[in-house]
């Protein structure tokens, strides 16, 4: 198996690059039961077959969303978070703009590579 | 071999800066040895998530308490259940014969507020402490319709209110649902009083084979379970499959269901919580967790009394006493000694813990306990 198994860096979170077709979250896909992971996986957390790298997204659905109003280290509440199911690919944790959750199922978009390393998306409109 | 709980007890819990780890211990440890009848134990094993190496060790030689294997558990919330489901085995398993189970944590002197989120977690580091993991398991609920804004506060009413008759417990109060409603927002839609508090405490249980003496509680089944995948594909709100298969493991062990449990102890870090977790559990069917707080099913006077001891929300949350002071809780109700909270009747009982902070899986871990007289 020639499978990543460190990604760029050591920051835990899922890392967005850029592409033609927008912003993507670099993760693998398996290429024994097709299992989308926002990581480098060394294989499938799913089947533990071999997995490929794989881009996903731009696009997605909220499947929750939440704003903090607490404190947090390194942050200023409030702040959005949505788990954002991208289309054929895996759920991932998100930053959202403004201070109201996000309705489930609402579309949004990934975008660019945030300086801070979180995941952001905006919603489509 | 039949495993019984001979000796239960804890300390007080809630904010005790003032107090050491090793007082809270000997609360807790003085109060289960006595109720068992008994100054020795063959091996102790410990949860607790943020006690400093050694704790356990530091506290027990304190306590007179050394010369026996000691083992030190971390498995989140579910710290305390571990300890005691490990306690349980090494004495059913004849490697030991009384066993302590001990839970500690001092959570008061190490946050200002919520734990601090992992910042090796990729969602820990993405700000995601646990107040909005359970928020969005809410916010979740309410959209598909499972439950309203009211009665998510109701199980905070519930709770709160019959902490009245638990002095141990950290907060107690007569509290309306628009009041639960209009406490402050700590993440969209909990509210402070729909989320459990920092707290300071202790709990132990004595366990041995089960020897016929009156006041002894049987372990009836065990299930014990670290989640699976949570991902795009997971229809249920995070933890609610784990519990639900830890849950079926515990049953099939005991032989029995949740219709034959009289009186029932579950993780309500968070209101949602126990909404979502009486429904894993199958106490009430999927989607009436919250109708069923609301109409009073869960609380001690209903048909399925949950959280009797004020629950996490009220008794409070020190993570790794959490679990034993819940199976002290359950010990008391079966003796038939719990006082104005008592479940009338109890025979059989049921604790739930389970406790997440990684991310990707449906939580790191999950206890279910089925204990009989
Ligand atoms: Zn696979």
């Amino acid at each position: 198996m020639t499978a990543p198994t460190t990604g760029p860096g050591t920051d835990p979170r899922p890392q967005v690059v850029g592409t033609d077709d927008g912003p993507a979250v670099a993760g693998v896909r398996c290429t024994a039961c097709g299992h989308p992971s926002a990581f480098p996986r060394p294989r499938c957390p799913a089947c533990r077959g071999p997995v490929v790298p794989a881009l996903f997204g731009p696009t997605g659905r909220v499947w929750s969303s939440t704003v903090v109003r607490i404190p947090v280290p390194g942050r200023t509440p409030p702040y959005a978070l949505a788990y954002v199911d991208l289309d054929d690919g895996p759920r991932v944790l998100a930053g959202a703009e403004g201070d109201a959750a996000l309705a489930m199922d609402t579309p949004v978009r990934l975008l660019p590579a945030d300086p801070a390393g979180d995941v952001r998306v905006a919603v489509v409109r | 071999m039949t495993v019984a709980v001979h000796g239960v007890g804890t300390s007080h819990f809630g904010r005790q800066p003032g107090r050491t780890l090793t007082d809270l211990a000997w609360d807790a440890v003085r109060e289960a040895l006595a109720d068992a009848g008994t100054e020795d134990v063959d091996a102790v094993w410990v949860g607790t998530v943020f006690g400093a190496p050694g704790v356990a060790q530091r506290v027990l030689h304190a306590l007179g308490i050394t010369d026996v294997p000691v083992v030190t558990v971390e498995n989140a919330c579910a710290s305390g259940t571990t300890a005691f489901l490990e306690a349980h085995e090494s004495v059913r398993t004849g490697r030991y014969r009384r066993v302590l189970a001990l839970g500690l944590e001092q959570m008061s002197t190490a946050f200002d507020g919520a734990i601090t989120p992992e910042p090796t977690d990729a969602e820990g580091l993405s700000g995601l402490a646990m107040p909005a993991l359970y928020a969005m398991a809410a916010h979740r609920y309410l959209e598909t319709g499972a439950a309203t804004l009211e009665q998510l506060a109701a199980v905070s009413v519930k709770n709160h209110a019959v902490a009245e008759h638990n002095d141990r417990a950290q907060y107690a109060g007569r509290y309306t649902v628009e009041q639960v409603l209009a406490s402050r927002m700590i993440a969209d839609p909990l509210t402070l009083l729909q989320c459990c508090p920092t707290s300071d405490g202790a709990a132990a249980a004595v366990l041995a084979p089960a020897d016929g003496s009156p006041d002894e509680v049987l372990v009836r089944g065990l299930g014990f379970r670290s989640g699976s995948l949570w991902d795009h594909r997971s229809a249920h709100v995070w933890g609610y499959d784990l519990v639900a298969a830890t849950a079926a493991d515990a049953f099939a062990q005991a032989g029995t269901g949740p219709d034959d449990v009289d009186v029932f102890e579950v993780h309500d870090a968070f209101t949602v919580g126990e909404v979502a977790t009486t429904e894993a559990l199958g106490i009430v069917p999927p989607g009436d967790g919250g109708a069923a707080a609301a109409a009073g099913v869960t609380a001690v006077g209903g048909a399925r009394p949950v959280n009797p001891s004020g629950g996490l929300l009220s008794r409070g949350h020190p993570l790794g006493a959490t679990g034993l002071a819940q199976v002290a809780e359950v010990v008391w109700q079966l003796r038939g000694r719990a006082g104005g909270r008592q479940v009338e009747g109890a025979r059989t009982g049921l604790v739930e813990t389970m406790g997440g902070g990684v991310s990707g899986i449906d939580g790191n871990g999950c206890v279910v306990a089925v204990l009989a007289r």
